[in-house]
């Protein structure tokens, strides 16, 4: 995903936008430094937000097999990403939730396997009827 | 290897956000943030990354 190219629509449609990730948050700013990103950033030293968001911890065909090494090369040539060095656990995979203030989640993409990100434009789409509502 | 995991897991979606409100995450300055705190005003866009990197 490459949200921070879309960060303008998303504050348009009354969201917010935060990034979680793991490391110190010195990992978090050589992130926003080395990827350009202008989002706000947050880390998750020991997961725990992880597992209560329900995301998985991947297995090796999850991370590395052919079709999910195929599948992320196409996501990283359509959001212009480029990998960089690991941090944290390996193997963690994430997701994206949308969650209104009333606590309720009308949107939820955990990744099934490592290259398993869902479109920004299906994330916009969810947000604004999440602020519609 | 990798701390990968030897069987395939399941995602959980959850119900509601109480459990994981109650999460405390670090800003880029090092201070405390409820995940709950994100949401109270208006709906959040949350997204969790595999890694920094």
């Amino acid at each position: 995903m490459q949200l921070h190219r879309d960060r303008g629509e998303f504050e348009a449609a009354g969201v917010r936008l935060a990034v979680i990730g793991q490391g110190t948050p010195d990992h978090a700013r050589d992130f926003q430094r080395s990827q350009d990103v202008d989002l706000p950033l947050y880390v998750d030293q020991d997961r725990a937000s992880y597992r209560a968001a329900g995301a998985k911890v991947g297995t090796l065909g999850e991370l590395l097999g052919p079709a999910v090494l195929a599948r992320g090369l196409r996501v990283s040539l359509r959001d212009r990403v480029r990998q960089g060095r690991v941090v944290g656990h390996a193997a963690q995979l994430g997701g994206v939730l949308i969650v209104k203030p009333d606590g309720s989640i009308p949107y939820a993409h955990l990744s099934e396997d490592a290259s398993d990100v869902p479109p920004n434009d299906e994330v916009l789409a969810a947000a604004r009827a999440a602020a519609e509502r | 290897m990798l701390g990968t995991a030897s069987k395939r897991e399941a995602v959980h979606r959850p119900g509601s956000a109480d459990d994981l409100g109650r999460n405390r995450v670090l800003d880029g300055d090092g201070r405390e943030v409820a995940l709950a705190d994100l949401w109270r005003d208006r709906p959040a866009v949350l997204v969790w990354l595999r890694h920094y990197g």
